[in-house]
This record gives structure tokens, sequence and C-alpha cells, in this order.
């Protein structure tokens, strides 16, 4: 059943044609991996579906929810879709602890208590129990990462988009983001990943989109399209990641 | 030339009731002042461009002009626009409230654009509506990075009262040159004056060093 549909979506930033007529539907339980050249519209299009950027024309549904539905659409979209961003962008006056119990307290109305075991036990799930009471600026990368992946789990989200999640980190810290986001793959999360880490892609994947000016260009299983590239352009930039 | 510092003393019940005079201006002003200036500045940061273009003008109006011109405007030029008599006081507090206004505006619009983006689409793609990620994501960052520029703005306010002796309000430069008047003690009279403002902006200045310490610019 599908869960995001792409129906002729189009984003334009003025004359820039960032998404083109983008046609997709993913089903629930896919993890898509997006690839593709920087400036291709992998982020534009992650940002599309919780509305993060409003698109110019054709229409975008998530869990039945259209992104032009308005304001109140939109958040019940974004509570249905977590998203991770490169940057972690952890609110930096709160501790991880209350980062996690941030979502559920504001958006699904828990009392503290409630938001706060609740966090506990993800922190615990992504191997950060002891790091309740530190705040961001206390922890490394991977670390931030975790805690920003445990703070969009915590709303209960049906699917999570994650935009490079983990280029801004190390190479000795990227595992252990990825051992989390693979443990979410297995239980069955919706994710869409955009991220050059082609082991993961292979390993995790059950989808591989490459993007190009703004266009799917390849939309396949990642371990046959990774080993036999069906285009030139796709097989130059697998090259350029290994 | 001799000086004799016990007219100090002497005239010192008056100097203090200056004092009390120019310490409520700045507090009501400042009170009124954070409130307008708080709009305003997110109306510059956030407002459409209607709201925007509304708090711009007004910004520009009042940091294109002096204070005293300001305040003459509030006490001599509105009663004729409007016919309704404005008394020194009230004409002095607004002039603080609507000065003050003009600046924190700029202070609060530069605290709340200070902030990253990220943290803000992080809070909305939580679920969070707005309003919600100005006032508990972004509003309380701003609210540390506001502290040492609004200081710097308390202690201008604080002093800008002194240039209502244009329109006669008791405050405490009033106060010392009425003194002077009646009895020519320059030097005593002055410096009491000027140590007078010094406690005042230099409480001012102890106070908001302790809530900076206290809380992490982050
Ligand atoms: N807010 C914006 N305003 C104007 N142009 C933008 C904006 N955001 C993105 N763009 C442009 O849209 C194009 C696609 O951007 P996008 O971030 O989606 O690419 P990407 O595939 O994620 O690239 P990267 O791999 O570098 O992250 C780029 O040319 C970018 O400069
Ligand atoms: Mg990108």
């Amino acid at each position: 059943m599908s869960i995001i549909e792409f129906r002729k979506t189009s984003k334009h930033f003025g004359d820039l044609k960032v998404l083109d007529g983008v046609d997709l539907s993913i089903d629930t339980g896919e993890v898509v991996v997006l690839i593709g050249p920087s400036g291709s519209g992998k982020s534009t299009l992650l940002r599309c579906i919780n509305g993060l950027e409003q698109i110019t024309s054709g229409d975008l549904v998530m869990d039945g929810i259209s992104v032009r539905g308005g304001k109140k659409q939109l958040r019940l979209i974004r509570q249905e879709a977590g998203m991770v961003f490169q940057q972690f962008n952890l609110f930096p006056q709160m501790t991880a602890l209350q980062n996690v119990a941030f979502g559920p307290r504001k958006v699904r109305g828990l009392t503290r208590t409630e938001a706060e075991a609740q966090a506990r036990a993800l922190l615990e799930k992504v191997g950060l129990k002891d790091k309740a009471g530190h705040y961001p600026s206390e922890l490394s990368g991977g670390q931030q990462q975790r805690v920003a992946i445990a703070r969009a789990l915590a709303v209960r989200p049906k699917v999570m988009l994650f935009d490079e999640p983990t280029s801004a980190l190390d190479p000795e810290l990227k595992q252990e983001v990825l051992n989390v986001m693979r443990q979410l793959a297995q239980e069955g999360m919706t994710m869409v990943v955009v991220t050059h880490e082609m082991a993961f892609a292979k390993q995790v994947g059950t989808r591989l989109i490459f993007m190009e000016h703004g266009k799917i260009s390849v939309d396949g299983h990642p371990r046959e399209v990774i080993e036999n590239p069906p285009s030139d352009r796709l097989k130059d930039f697998l090259q350029h990641v290994e | 030339m001799q000086t004799d510092w016990s007219v100090v003393l002497t005239f010192l019940p008056q100097l203090l009731a200056g004092a009390k005079i120019t310490v409520q201006i700045t507090i009501i002003g400042l009170l009124g002042g954070i409130f307008l200036g708080t709009i305003a500045g997110l109306m510059r940061a956030y407002g459409g461009r209607i709201l925007n273009a509304i708090a711009f003008t007004y910004i520009e109006l009042i940091r294109g002009t002096p204070i005293v011109v300001q305040v003459m405007f509030l006490y001599f030029a509105m009663p004729v626009l409007t016919g309704l008599r404005v008394d020194p006081m009230a004409a002095a507090v607004v002039a603080i409230v609507v000065n003050a206004g003009a600046y924190i505006a700029e202070i609060v619009r530069g605290a709340f654009l200070s902030i990253s983006k990220g943290l803000s689409e992080a809070g909305l793609a939580l679920g969070l509506p707005q309003w919600k990620v100005l006032v508990y994501i972004l509003g309380p960052l701003a609210f540390r990075r506001l502290i040492p520029p609004l200081g710097n703005q308390f202690i201008v306010s604080l002093k800008d009262t002194s240039l209502f002796i244009v329109i006669g309000v008791g405050e405490l430069t009033r106060t010392g040159q009425e003194i002077m008047a009646s009895n020519f003690r320059a030097v005593e009279i002055w410096t009491a004056v000027a140590v007078i403002y010094l406690i005042l902006t230099g409480s001012m200045t102890v106070a908001l060093r302790v809530i900076e310490k206290r809380m992490r610019i982050l």
C-alpha cells in the first residue's frame, strides 16, 4: 500500500526547476535510498514530503493527506513523517532527554512524566541511556545524531526521512548512526534516506533512486542497480562515491 | 575656589526625589518599550509584507530623529493636533516607550534571526505550529542573546531621561539645575548628580552581569 505519492510534482525556486514533474509512489515498509549529484534535488524532494518546501505544481500525498491541504494538514503530515537533518539541529538549551520528550509533550499532548519515560526508552534504544542528562554541546556528533533520531521517533511517525544523516560525521562515528538506522529498517519502519553510503544502500535499502536535474533517472533494486548500472551517468556517479 | 560638600547633604533629599522620578520614567518606559519593541521586532522578523513595512517605518522614523525632538513633539505639538493636554510626566514616559521600543525592536529582530534556520525547521518537522516554535524553541534562545544589547539600551534610556529637562519634568538633571540656580554650587551639585547617575547605571550593569552569568549563551 502506498504511503507517499508524488503526482507530477514540480518545485521551482524562482526560475530554477528543482523538481521536474516527479511521479513516485513509496509503499509502507520500503527503505528508499536516494542518491544523485549535488543540486539534483534530493533534499528538496525530501523536504517537499513534510512541507518544509512548498510544491509549485502537481500534488504530493502523504498517508492520504495532501501537502496542499493547508496548515493543519501539514502539521498532521509532519507528525507522521519524522525528519533527521545533516546538521542534527538539536535544541541546544535542552538536555538529550528534554530534546526527545519535547515533541510528544508539545505535539501529542503527553504529560512530562509520560513523555520522559518514553524518551528514556528511546534513548536506550539508540544506545544513549547514560547520556540523558547531557546537553547537545556535551555530546559527540554521532551521539547528537542518535538523539536526533530518537527525537523524531518520539512523535511516533509512520515514515522517517533522513537527509545525509552521516555526512557531517567522522568516518568512525558514521557506523553508530547507520547501525541505529539499520535496526529501524529491520523493525519495518518506512524510510527515505538521502545518503552516499553505498554499503548501507546495498545492505538495508529495498529500493534505490538516482536523481538527475530534478528527475528520477534510475529506480530499481539497490544491489542490481549498483552492480549493473543501467546508465553511464549512474556508473560514473557510483565510481565517484566509492 | 572654595568647595563646600555640605551643600550636597542639605540638598540630598531633593536630589533623591529627582532620582526617584528618573527611575520611575525609566522603569515604566522600558517595560512599555520592551513590549512594543518585541512586537515590532517580531513583525520585522516574521511578519508579512504589510506588518513588516509598518514596523520598518516606525523604527526608521524614531531612529532617524533625536529623542529631544520626539518628546517636544509629544508635549507641544500633540496637544495642538489633538486638542488633548499632555502632562510632562506622561510625555516623558511615552517618549521612552516609543524611543526604546524602536531600538529594542532591532535588537529583538537580530536575536531571533541569528538563530540557525535549522532549529526552527527541526521544530516544524516535529509537527509544531509556528507559534510554538517561536515560544518554546526560538524564544528561550533569543532571550539569552538579547540580554547584553538590551542592557546597553537600558542604560542609554536611563540617561536619555535627562533630556526631558526641556519639558520641565522634575527628574534628576532638572532638580540639579534648579538647586544650582538658587545657590550656584556648580561643582558640588553636578558632581553629586553625576555620582547618582553612576550608581543607577552601575547597579543596572551589575544586575545584568549576574543574569548573564546565570544563563549560558547558546
Ligand atoms: N531555498 C532555496 N532557494 C533557492 N534555491 C534553492 C533553495 N534550496 C535549494 N535550492 C537550489 O535547488 C537545487 C537543488 O537543491 P537540493 O538541496 O535539493 O539538492 P541536493 O540534491 O540535495 O544537493 P546536495 O547533494 O548538495 O545536498 C540547487 O541548485 C540549490 O541551489
Ligand atoms: Mg541535499
